[in-house]
């Protein structure tokens, strides 16, 4: 007999109804795609985590181009090593290349049960040592300019994340550090935890910590559901927002980080988001200070003109009054014997020139009040702050207060304190 | 300073810059001190001119 006789016969005797078109649990290690085809090994482990069992699987490329769109699609996973999978396949001999198990159909529902169980006993592991939530209680500060960022310097994502930052057009200020770590595969936990620790030895340094990766198609995110990681991220002093893969992807991490972004990218976009609310508050607050002085001023304008307007009449008012008094005492003296009209004329010239002299002085007091205000007037006026060497830049008559309404070859008016003069941006 | 308590302290003065009790004399502080908040805060939130070329520079070296 010779040795591909016996395989032969070792074939027929492993391709039987029972090994054929049957459904199987297993932990899928090793997965890789060449030509298409989708290799890998099919683990049994028992509860030490010991394998009991291992053979080689295989997906035929005609069957894993349709089967792998539609298991990310129902579980959010790509097809990857760590997963428990339900597949239905048979066993196949080959001559030289020995048993293996090739794989028809899959059942994603299985994948998901045993992923969201997974995630489940993480999330209530972190609850019953009540942690669960105290990333999430963290508060960034209004604007976080100081970033750590956990990532693998290669990725694209962190091109992308550093990209946006630097070239936002508010030109808001961010101060990054970049601390590796590796991003996918079984040691990424680690990896991420060592970055972790590290960040935190200077953690004054920093306003909080963004774990990003992504631009890779085939992200597998499996290593991100450990309880390790999970429980690093949870007691982490600092903030963390996450930015890890695609839209469809979530992980444990998504439900304990501080703040969960889908990508890279929309991290970068809400860091600077929050930078751009603040410079709006500043410009708000910046034109509410000019619309409260400029309605005093014009207020206190105002009562000074009502003012000025009032004084001169009320002087000539008052000597009326005074001058009438006079005339009914002088018609009252008339009656009265001269000694005693003598001596009361002339406490009346006493009591004239008394009231003269009030009147004079009333309006000095005045006067002095109304060039006190307008000193004060002078100092808070624009013309003060243009001759501090402050401009006010018009473009068509109308004030600009940002560089973004300067279209270039605009002809801009600028008014200093002693005039103004016209300019072209290019 | 953070940019937690320049806004509110902003806010603050603000408010009492609209309230009825805020005479002319103390316009005037107000007035200055609320524009050194706000331009401490901007020149805290946003790159120079130079930063941002030394930035760029930065990252032409590493190309």
């Amino acid at each position: 007999m010779t040795l591909r006789e016996l395989m032969n016969v070792v074939g027929q005797l492993v391709q039987v109804p029972e090994t054929s078109g049957v459904w199987v649990t297993a932990e899928l290690a090793d997965v890789a795609v060449r030509g298409g085809h989708c290799y890998m090994e099919l683990l049994q482990k028992d509860d030490g985590g010991r394998q009991i069992a291992r053979v080689r699987g295989c997906i035929w490329a005609n069957v894993y181009s349709r089967l792998a769109p539609y298991f990310y699609r129902l579980t959010g996973q790509q097809f990857a090593s760590g997963l428990k999978v339900m597949l239905c396949g048979s066993v196949s001999m080959h001559p030289v290349f020995g048993m293996s198990f090739v794989v028809s159909s899959i059942n994603p529902e299985f994948t998901m049960g045993d992923l969201l169980r997974r995630r489940r006993e993480i999330l209530e592991r972190l609850d019953k040592e009540g942690i669960l939530n105290d990333n999430k209680s963290l508060v960034w500060p209004m604007v976080p300019q100081r970033v750590a960022v956990v990532s693998s310097p290669g990725a694209a994502g962190y091109g992308d994340f550093m990209n946006q930052l630097r070239n936002n057009s508010s030109r808001i200020r961010f101060h990054t550090g970049l601390f590796e770590a590796t991003m996918q595969g079984e040691s990424a936990p680690a990896s991420i935890i060592a970055a972790l620790g590290r960040i935190a030895a200077e953690r004054e340094r920093w306003d909080g910590v963004v774990i990003i990766r992504g631009g890779g198609a085939t992200a597998d995110l499996q290593a991100f559901e450990d309880y390790d990681l999970a429980a690093n991220v949870a007691q982490f002093p600092l903030p963390i927002a996450i930015g890890i893969g695609h839209e469809r992807d979530v992980t444990v991490l998504d439900y304990i980080a501080n703040t969960r972004l889908k990508t890279p990218t929309a991290v970068a976009e809400w860091l600077i988001g929050r930078g751009e609310e603040l410079l709006g508050f500043l410009t708000a607050a910046g034109q509410r200070v000019l619309q409260i002085v400029t309605d005093r001023l014009g207020g206190y304008r105002q009562q000074l003109a009502q003012a000025e307007a009032l004084l001169p009449a009320a002087a000539l008012n008052a000597v009326e009054r005074s001058k009438g008094r006079l005339r009914s005492a002088a018609s009252l003296l008339s009656g009265v014997s001269g000694r005693r009209i003598q001596s009361q004329l002339s406490r009346l010239d006493m009591v004239r020139d008394g009231v003269a002299s009030a009147g004079r002085n009333a309006l000095q007091r005045q006067n002095d009040r109304l060039k006190a205000r307008e000193e004060l007037l002078e100092v808070l006026s624009p013309m003060a702050t243009l001759r501090r060497g402050y401009s006010i830049t018009r473009i068509g008559g109308k004030a600009v207060n940002s560089v973004a309404a300067v279209p270039p070859g605009a002809v801009v008016e600028t008014t200093l304190a002693d005039g103004t003069f016209l300019s072209t941006t290019d | 300073m953070t940019y937690n308590e320049a806004a509110a302290e902003l806010e603050q003065i603000l408010r009492h810059m609209q309230s009825d009790n805020c005479d002319i004399d103390r316009l005037a502080g107000l007035t200055r001190r609320a524009t050194a908040l706000i331009a401490e805060c901007r020149r805290r939130l946003t790159a120079t001119d130079e930063e941002l070329r030394a930035i760029l520079s930065e990252d032409e070296a590493e190309k």
